[in-house]
């Protein structure tokens, strides 16, 4: 079994340094990225309402034109 | 059916002790390594890193850092690489998700 390498310190630093900057950045875009998603989801709701209404006005023309007694 | 089942239940001990004994080897050199390797610097050897960074910023300056080998360029851009990883590992932590943001 190889014995442990000592690492140098300028790489310790450098890697921990690397971990708490990224987990800074990844909470930061985090918390920038949920407030701009639910505002597109809100979005994209709003717009699809106007066709979901003239869907179900398309659909109950349609289903009280199939009628036999034409 | 019924074979396989009493089958398991006499053979599982002895694959759960094989696995916890073998996990467990790993686990303890793993340790071995980490606790030499894996551990942040302590306060004393912050001294010791700001002098090797200036040496590095020194031979960028003087150029001599076309002194060294290939072999040596190569490694210090895998150790380089290495820590590099490590902020992608914290961003990983930060955004709490493996791939892409959850929102």
């Amino acid at each position: 079994m190889a014995p442990p390498v000592q690492v140098s310190p300028l790489i310790k630093l450098g890697r921990y340094s690397a971990l708490f900057l990224g987990m800074a950045y990844g909470a930061k875009r985090y918390s920038y990225l949920t407030p701009r998603a639910e505002e597109e989801r809100r979005l994209t709701a709003e717009a699809k309402k106007p066709d979901e209404q003239k869907r179900i006005e398309r659909e109950l023309a349609e289903a009280q034109e199939d009628t036999i007694l034409k | 059916m019924a074979q396989f089942v009493c089958n398991l239940v006499e053979k599982a001990p002895v694959l759960v002790n094989a696995a916890v004994t073998y996990s467990k080897l790993r686990l303890a050199m793993f340790w071995y390594y980490a606790k030499v390797e894996l551990v942040p610097p302590a306060p004393a050897e912050i001294p010791t890193a700001i002098q090797s960074l200036k040496k590095i910023i020194n031979s960028a300056k003087t150029s001599s850092f076309k002194q060294l080998t290939v072999k040596e360029a190569l490694l210090n851009g895998l150790v380089a690489t290495e820590v590099w990883m490590w902020f992608y590992v914290g961003e990983i932590i930060g955004k709490r998700g493996i791939i892409g943001y959850d929102v």
